[in-house]
This record gives C-alpha cells, sequence and structure tokens, in this order.
C-alpha cells in the first residue's frame, strides 16, 4: 500500500523529494474534495496526508468520514489538525483535560 | 414510559421484571467496556501527545528546509529533482479490535534512502536538496507513526463517547422508569387485591343479613 498526499502544489513537493508517489495538487477546494473522493474509494492507499487548514475548510461531513476512515487512515499535519483539536475531544469523552 | 401507558397487569409485570434484568445486565456489561476502553486510551496518550509535538517539529524543519531549497536551487530545481525519486515508500496497514473498536496497525519499509538510492544525480544538485529530501524522510517516517496513534485516538475516544452515553442513558433513564412502572403494576395490583377482599367481605356479610 502506498501513501497519498493532497495539497497545493506547494505542500506535495517536498513529499515526492520523499519519494510518494500519490501526489495530489489541488488549489481549488472542488478538485481537492474531488480528489479526496477518489482516494477513500480506492483500496490501495494505506494513509492520506493533508494540511490542517485543508481539512478545516471540507464540509463537516466529509470531515467526520475523514476522521473515522481506518482504511485509508487519514492524518492532517500543520497547525490544527481540523475540527475538534484532540484536546477538546478528551475533554469531552473523559470529562478530564488530560492533554496538558 | 409513561405510567398512564402501563397496564396493570401480572404479565405485564413479569414483562417488566425481565425487561429490567436485561436492562441490569446490560448496563453492567457497557460499564465494564467504557471502563476497559479507558485504560486502553491511557495507554496510547502518552504517546500520541508525544507524536504530535515531534510530528509538529518535524513539519517545521521540513517547512523550512524546502524554502530554503527553492531559494538555492529555484522551483524547477526542486522540482526536477523531485520528480527523478522512484523509491516509494511501502506501508502496511492492518486493522487491529479492542473492544470491538477496529484500529489500524501500520508497518512501513524503509522510508530513509541513501544519497544514490534517491534517483536524482549528486553533481547537478546541491547538498540542500539532499538535507530537504531527509527532512521530508523524517516527517513521512512521523506520519506513519502518528497516523496510526492518532487514528486509534479518536477512534477510541468517539467509541468511549457513546458507550459512556449509553451507560449513563440506563442508569438514569431507562432502569428507573422500568422500575417505576413495576412498582406501579405492583401497588395497582395489591390495591386491586384489597378491593376485592372487601367486595367479597361485604357481599358475605349481605349474603348473612339476608340469611338472618
Amino acid at each position: 500500500m502506498e501513501i497519498a498526499v493532497v495539497g497545493n502544489s506547494d505542500f506535495i513537493l517536498g513529499f515526492r523529494l520523499a519519494g510518494i508517489k500519490r501526489t495530489y495538487a489541488a488549489n481549488r477546494d472542488e478538485k481537492f474534495v474531488e480528489h479526496i473522493t477518489t482516494i477513500l474509494g480506492s483500496d490501495d492507499i494505506g494513509i492520506l496526508v493533508l494540511k490542517g487548514s485543508d481539512m478545516e475548510r471540507l464540509s463537516p461531513r466529509l470531515r467526520t468520514t475523514l476522521e473515522e476512515s481506518v482504511r485509508p487512515t487519514v492524518i492532517a499535519i500543520g497547525g490544527e489538525e481540523g475540527g475538534l483539536s484532540m484536546r477538546e475531544r478528551i475533554k469531552r469523552s473523559v470529562g478530564v483535560d488530560l492533554w496538558k | 414510559m409513561a405510567l398512564k401507558d402501563v397496564k396493570p397487569t401480572r404479565s405485564e409485570l413479569i414483562g417488566l421484571k425481565r425487561k429490567i434484568k436485561l436492562s441490569e445486565r446490560g448496563y453492567n456489561i457497557l460499564k465494564m467496556k467504557r471502563d476497559g476502553l479507558i485504560l486502553e486510551f491511557f495507554k496510547v496518550l502518552e504517546e500520541a501527545k508525544n507524536s504530535r509535538g515531534s510530528l509538529q517539529e518535524r513539519y517545521n524543519r521540513a517547512v523550512e528546509m524546502i524554502a530554503i531549497a527553492n531559494t538555492f536551487e529555484g522551483a524547477i530545481g526542486v522540482k526536477a529533482a523531485a520528480m527523478s525519486v522512484k523509491e516509494t515508500p511501502e506501508i502496511t496497514l492492518k486493522q487491529k479490535n479492542i473492544m470491538g473498536v477496529v484500529v489500524p496497525e501500520i508497518e512501513s519499509s524503509r522510508v530513509r534512502k541513501g544519497l544514490r538510492e534517491r534517483g536524482y544525480g549528486l553533481l547537478g544538485t546541491s547538498a540542500v536538496i539532499d538535507e530537504t529530501a531527509t527532512a521530508f524522510e523524517e516527517l513521512v517516517e512521523e506520519i506513519i507513526k502518528a497516523a496510526e496513534i492518532e487514528t486509534t485516538m479518536k477512534r477510541l475516544l468517539n467509541e468511549i463517547e457513546h458507550t459512556k452515553r449509553r451507560v449513563n442513558a440506563l442508569e438514569f433513564k431507562v432502569i428507573p422508569e422500568l422500575t417505576e412502572a413495576s412498582t406501579f403494576i405492583k401497588m395497582r395490583l395489591d390495591e386491586m387485591e384489597r378491593e376485592e377482599l372487601f367486595r367479597l367481605k361485604k357481599i358475605k356479610a349481605k349474603s348473612q343479613k339476608a340469611e338472618a
């Protein structure tokens, strides 16, 4: 299985240097959603890497799908991870702020 | 269940008792599941904290390096080097089950490559490109680790929330309502029995009076 990266052309360039072939450039939101939907449907991608700020722009429904997805496992990097932060989630689920 | 909908019959009482027993059993099992999930969550919490920090650190370093590379080599130079990299990191994604929560388990092939394995010409590029490639390889290594841990955390937290909600619903809504309904039926049945006894006594007294 491979790793896929979706984002603007500056974001994906570095990943190509690390040898990742499945990089998808998306400068418009529609294109971005289109690429993500394609990746969610493909069987040969294990990890999908997105930028935190791009993740925030997605619709709540798609964001939840991405957060829940195991195959591919989705990770947002750079800044906040998009949506509810891990700290908020822990506070909500466990009732105590353990992320200190 | 509103009390006015409850039929005060013995069969209803038996049915309610059965329901209460089942709800209590479900409540105990769910409570154990919630505690188990929280224990599992504590196991990954420390790892997740460390991985988020180091992921951010490596990302910042990688972004910094690519900016430097762009300045030194120009955007086209960096792109040309990036396009010539051939070896792709391979990962194996398995699924693990923690108390009914499916979480990923990721193993990867070697991400870091030697200078000669990268594919671009060594003479045509500068050391900045190599350093940038190393920074991104390190970032990818960290991403592979963090992806597994973070998804596990997110899914565990969701499941903890659901289970907690179910436990609370059973504890504070379902079981008290069923108990209330069963108490109501018991009292109503007792009342009916007393009425019946009183009626019989009245009839007996009347018939004795008529005989006399």
